[in-house]
């Protein structure tokens, strides 16, 4: 692919080129540019939710009462819950565990799905790929969201135990997309080459074939966002999840939908803020598709 | 074929568009007139209901239990009893006997008349069973023996000076209809299962009320006993329903509906400020003799030190709670609620004094290190408001310091933890009602050792000096000098400081004022003082319902 | 395709089996004491002795995996802690009302979701297209529970014209209990009132649940609609003189829909775990929400039960949806999946 002779010079001018060309394609969707900035607000606010929230304090042990429920204002932009909190000042907050949430997840769950699709799918027909893909279909016999309830049931309602549960329902569905990747792969050509040369099954696997599998792989973590969030929202709407004083989006949305529809904003804001922080991830994700796929 | 199917699939669609249209209109309203199904008080409490007497000790239970046994006493708002089924009774060798005269006559629901031999049955059931209220007997009672047809004798192990009292919790089974229900494989030897599975759904007993229906976790619906002894006032109501939909956009819409009657008292305050609005819907709001506690663990660092645990009571902004939280309830004196016959009027409230409370902390083990004690604390998932109260609480300690970590519990894992002392956490927010009424209730329930390991005491003080006391009292018969003893633990406690009592519950619920008449709300609307046991309030043959004014609400 | 369906159910079975291992270790790691929870504080040690005796939890645990898959096998799942009755009989109880809400819940979504994708594959660019494609990227990213809350209060304030909360209005008896469906149940006994009644409290739940999968079938319907349409063979088609409604139905319409139905199959499974959120919001009593209230009272033979349940039937719905996509699309075979 590069030319003998190139300079150090040409190599950086073509990693610019990549990048320039990466940028085109993804920003030829408009929506892509629009989840990007909405992401990076997110982001930025979550980080520096201390400078940015109007009332940081409202996010910790904070209660005042004489100001509770107050409908949105110029005080208060998104209004007061039952506490005297501000909701502006808590989705911010909220933000924090929704992204550590979904990062958590996925850095959790590829590693272990993608090394267990790898092996059983370079293996495929041996005895360990029957017994990797049959474990894998056992946890897929579940909808996702029913077997991080249950499993997030039993243990103690933190962040890390929900970040836990969701791993469990997770991991699955990385492990049947890399093994069905890996076990298409493995018959390419240079897979076989590799096999007459006598590499091992370490180099075979991590160095032919992962690195054919990547695109698609981070592909589905930045689609895989957004529902990660969600599904995190959806356990603690239940109330498993961070505890509070810590603000959860799904708990606020679910003790917010007690005071309906008298309080209507205590519920609404932090509905809203899911579905924005939702939204954002798979524009951008879709924008992600469209830089990696290979059609020009 | 595949036209067909195209045909087939786009009927569908339209169909159901037109459905979803065409069940847009508003249903009719049944035509007005008064029906006797009206004639209904529908009251909203947390599921489950257990309408056995061997099983039930909750609020609903007691609620479910009260309206359909009967008891041989019926208790009264200044804590005394007054006779019920037994007509009379005599105490004798010291209180150590109880002899009782029944009422005869007296029919269960069935038709059988109701005889001593019932009322044995019915205490041994409740000991051999040893659930629900099993507990208030078990330590006392030695045995219980129909002498005739009318007369029943219990005898008493040791004199215990509460003994009438307690026996509002003694409801009395039709021994016949029980045993010939009992299913054979069961863990009670020849009694089988003594009838559980039956009682799940159906009654045996004699009160104004007999079981229609029991929908699990939905509602049990009773109609009227019409040969019940008692006689009915004509405006009685003729069913009652206790359903367990309890959610507050819920109940509130049914109130506004009149499809409900008297409310739970669990709903957010919020709510009951809605549906104070609504027109002939009134909140009641009574003290009804039991207090909220945040019951610290003695055991458990960094609530084990005394110094610690009061620096925390002197830290809770109490008039915040009992004027934004619990309006209408009052400062707790120590232990007993004040309602409580037997309380100590003497023993202080806590108050807010940082000062005070900064001191007392000085005094701790735990002085300089407390970050590295964080307080657990936890509350009840059913009780909502609660809710509110942790955050206060939180926010109040950490102006001294202390770092407190809330976690929301079903009471289900509530009483898990608080099985061992290991699992309990240092604080937590508790509401406790006393079984019967008398100060001696509460202080044993709560205090003496023997609760330990219970959600009503997560305490575990184990204190054998306070169990000693507590057992004197209660052994005492004369009450002058019973009370006087109940005074003596209340001191002692509030000096061990093993808990914070926030403050003595006034009980809300919204009702039906229009049409409905409900004894309770009328004795709170005089400020009459006194309370009722648990469920005794909802004693639903007292109240009285008008269906036409209802009418004219709709 | 017998012997593939043979194969498919012996591979459901193998993953079922698995399944209630990773279900039963899930139910017993709960920590406390059920038996003591179930009786109360105040019972004496020996009657709770006795029940964890009835429970078999004084045995080892896979003595309790052998003993509950047993019981498994003849359709008893021990006893609720919480409504002290059997698993099997609560189950029989609740589980037909969720299946109400999933199965219209269903329909909604696949008819819904195809009948707006043809829309706005056949207008596409019109304002209508843009309209539907505005709403299903909302669809997608909004949770159920969300759609539910906005429901609530939009059709339970401000435009009152549906029931928010429970199977039947108050007052409105139930039907007899043949299949346990109200609505099923009071159009065999000929109870129309009742049937309307029924069908109105399913509604908000039902479409609350449908949003997302709907939207995600619109998108995919109109994607490989479009996708189809620029085709040659289609543009073949059309010159040989064939009829428009044949092209449309059997060269455009039947293949673009193989994708969406093997979205749809995945999203009508999800039905269920979503339903554990939108039955809390409607307070509706059904399978979702004893599942919920199981798990936050550790009751965990109720919490065996639902689970094992939903794994049944959530492995049934994929066989089926198979089998469908497979006769849409003969090229692919079942042992391919």
């Amino acid at each position: 692919m590069t030319t003998r002779e190139a300079s150090d010079y040409s190599v950086v001018n073509r990693y610019v080129e990549n990048a320039k060309k990466a940028w085109y394609k993804f920003s030829r969707n408009k929506m892509s540019v629009v989840g990007l900035v909405v992401i990076v607000l997110i982001i930025l606010s979550a980080v520096f939710a201390r400078i940015v929230a109007p009332y940081p304090k409202h996010a910790g042990a904070f209660v005042n009462y004489a100001e509770a429920n107050l409908p949105p204002g110029w005080h208060h932009l998104l209004g007061t819950d039952v506490f005297g909190r501000d909701i502006l000042s808590r989705i911010i907050f909220a933000f924090r565990g929704a992204l550590i949430m979904g990062v958590g997840v996925l850095v959790m769950v590829v590693p272990i799905g993608t090394v267990i699709g790898l092996i059983a799918g370079y293996m495929k027909g041996s005895l360990i790929e029957t017994i990797l893909m049959r474990i894998t279909d056992i946890f897929l016999a579940l909808p996702p969201l029913i077997l991080a309830l249950a499993v997030c049931a039993v243990m103690r309602p933190t962040l890390f135990n929900s970040m836990m549960a969701v791993c469990i329902s997770w991991w699955p569905w990385y492990a049947r997309l890399v093994y069905g990747m890996a076990s298409s792969l493995r018959n390419e050509v240079y897979v076989r080459a590799a096999e007459l040369i006598g590499e091992s099954r370490f180099h075979i696997i991590f160095r032919e074939i992962l690195p054919n599998c990547l695109a698609p792989i981070f592909t589905k973590m930045m689609l895989d966002m957004g529902w990660v969030i969600l599904t995190g929202a959806s356990l603690s709407f239940v109330g498993l999840g961070e505890q509070p004083p810590t603000p959860a989006l799904g708990t606020m949305v679910s003790d917010g939908a007690k005071y309906l529809p008298d309080y209507w904003w205590i519920s609404i804001f932090p509905a809203i803020a899911i579905m924005i922080i939702v939204l954002a991830f798979n524009l951008l994700g879709d924008g992600v598709k469209d830089m990696l796929s290979t059609e020009e | 074929m595949p036209r067909l199917r195209k045909t087939v699939a786009l009927l569908l669609v339209v169909g159901l568009l037109v459905t979803l249209v065409g069940c847009g209109g508003k249903g009719q309203n049944a035509a007005k007139q008064v029906k006797s199904e009206d004639s209904i008080i529908r009251i909203t409490e947390d599921w489950p209901v257990f309408i056995d007497p061997g099983v039930g000790s909750k609020f609903s239970d007691s609620i479910a239990l009260v309206n359909t046994y009967d008891t041989l006493v019926f208790p009264k708002p200044d804590g005394s009893v007054v006779p019920h089924l037994a007509t009379k009774w005599d105490i004798l060798d010291n209180g150590l006997t109880y002899k009782f005269y029944l009422r005869q006559g007296v029919k269960f629901h069935n038709g059988d008349e109701v005889t001593a031999e019932d009322v044995e049955f019915s205490m041994n059931r409740l000991l051999k069973i040893g659930e629900g209220f099993a507990y208030l007997f078990t330590r006392d009672v030695a045995g219980v023996k129909a002498l005739d047809k009318y007369t029943v004798e219990f005898q008493l192990k040791k004199p215990f000076g509460p003994f009438l009292q307690s026996l509002v919790r003694l409801y009395i089974l039709n021994k016949d209809e029980v045993l010939a229900h009992i299913e054979k494989n069961g863990q009670y030897g020849e009694m089988g299962d003594y009838g559980k599975k039956w009682l799940l759904t159906h009654d045996a007993g004699s009160g104004p009320y007999k079981v229609k229906e029991v929908k699990m976790e939905e509602y049990v619906l009773w109609e009227k006993f019409s040969d019940y002894w008692g006689g009915w006032d004509p405006n009685a109501p003729k069913f009652f329903k206790l359903s367990g939909s309890v959610e507050p956009i819920t109940v509130r819409t049914a109130m506004g509906r009149r499809e409900l009657e008297i409310t739970d008292e669990l709903q957010p305050l919020e709510n009951y400020k809605t549906m104070d609005k609504i027109k002939g819907v009134d909140v009641a709001t009574f003290l009804n003799g039991h207090n909220l506690n945040l019951m610290l663990n003695t055991k458990k660092a960094p609530t084990d030190d005394v110094h610690f645990r009061r620096a925390l009571a002197y830290c809770i902004d109490y008039n915040a709670i009992i004027t934004s939280i619990y309006p209408g309830s009052a400062l707790s004196k120590g232990p007993v609620p004040a309602v409580l016959p037997g309380h100590d009027p003497t023993i202080p409230s806590f108050k807010r004094d940082l000062a005070k409370a900064k001191e007392e902390l000085k005094q701790s083990k735990y002085y300089g290190k407390l970050d590295q004690y964080p307080v657990s604390l936890s509350w009840c998932a059913e009780a909502p408001e609660e809710e509110k109260l942790a955050l206060l609480i939180q926010a109040n300690a950490a102006e001294l310091g202390i770092k407190i970590n809330i976690t929301k519990k079903p009471f289900g894992s509530m009483m898990a933890d608080a099985q061992k002392l290991e699992t309990t956490p240092n604080a937590s927010l508790v509401f406790v009602a006393p079984h019967y009424n008398e100060a001696g209730s509460i202080l044993m329930s709560r205090y003496h050792s023997s609760s330990c390991g219970t959600w009503e005491q997560m305490e575990w003080l184990q204190d054998k000096n306070i169990d000693n006391m507590i057992e004197d009292a209660l052994a005492t018969v004369d009450v002058k000098q019973r009370f006087e003893k109940y005074a003596q633990v209340q001191k002692a406690l509030y000096d061990l400081c093993p808990t914070i009592w926030l403050f003595d519950q006034a009980e809300k619920r919204a009702y039906q004022k229009d049409y409905v008449y409900w004894p309770t709300a009328e004795r709170a609307l005089k400020k009459e003082k006194g309370c009722l046991p648990m469920g005794y309030d909802q004693y639903v043959h007292d109240m009285k319902v008008y269906p036409e004014k209802r009418l004219a609400l709709l | 395709m017998g012997i593939n369906l043979l194969k498919r159910i012996g591979l459901s079975i193998f993953v079922l089996f698995g399944l209630s291992i990773l279900i039963f270790i899930i139910s017993r790691v709960v920590p406390g004491d059920p038996a003591r929870l179930a009786l109360g504080p105040r019972a004496p040690e020996w009657a709770v002795q006795k029940l964890r005796q009835e429970m078999h939890l004084d045995k080892p645990l896979y003595t309790q995996y052998v003993l509950w898959l047993d019981g498994l096998v003849h359709g008893d799942l021990g006893r609720s802690l919480v409504t002290r009755r059997s698993v099997t009989t609560d189950i029989k109880e609740f589980l037909p009302a969720t299946l109400e809400i999933v199965i219209l819940s269903a329909i909604v979504l696949v008819f819904g979701g195809i009948f707006l994708g043809i829309i706005s594959a056949k207008f596409t660019n019109s304002w209508l297209d843009g309209l539907i494609r505005v709403i299903s990227y909302l669809g997608i990213v909004s949770p159920a529970f969300v759609w539910a809350i906005i429901f609530v209060l939009i059709f339970g304030y401000n435009i009152p014209i549906f029931p928010t909360m429970g199977r039947l209005s108050p007052g409105v008896v139930p039907p007899p209990m043949i299949t346990g469906m109200y609505t099923v149940d009071s159009l065999i006994t000929g109870n129309f009132g009742t049937f309307v009644d029924a069908f109105k409290h399913l509604v908000l739940p039902a479409i609350a649940l449908a949003m997302g999968g709907m939207a995600q079938a619109a998108r995919i319907t109109r994607s490989s609609m479009l996708d189809n349409m620029g085709k040659d063979y289609i543009a073949a088609e059309k010159a040989y003189g064939i009829p428009e409604g044949l092209i449309f139905v059997k060269y455009l319409l039947k293949p673009s829909l193989i994708p969406t139905v093997s979205v749809a199959s995945l999203d009508i499974a999800a039905l269920f775990g979503n339903a554990f959120l939108v039955e809390l919001i409607f307070n509706y009593p059904g399978f979702s929400r004893y599942g919920i209230s199981a798990m936050l009272n550790k009751d965990l033979n109720a919490i065996a039960g639902v689970i094992m349940v939903l794994g049944v039937i959530f492995v049934t719905i994929n066989i089926i949806i198979d089998f469908i996509v497979a006769y849409l699309d003969p090229r692919i075979g079942l042992a391919g999946r």
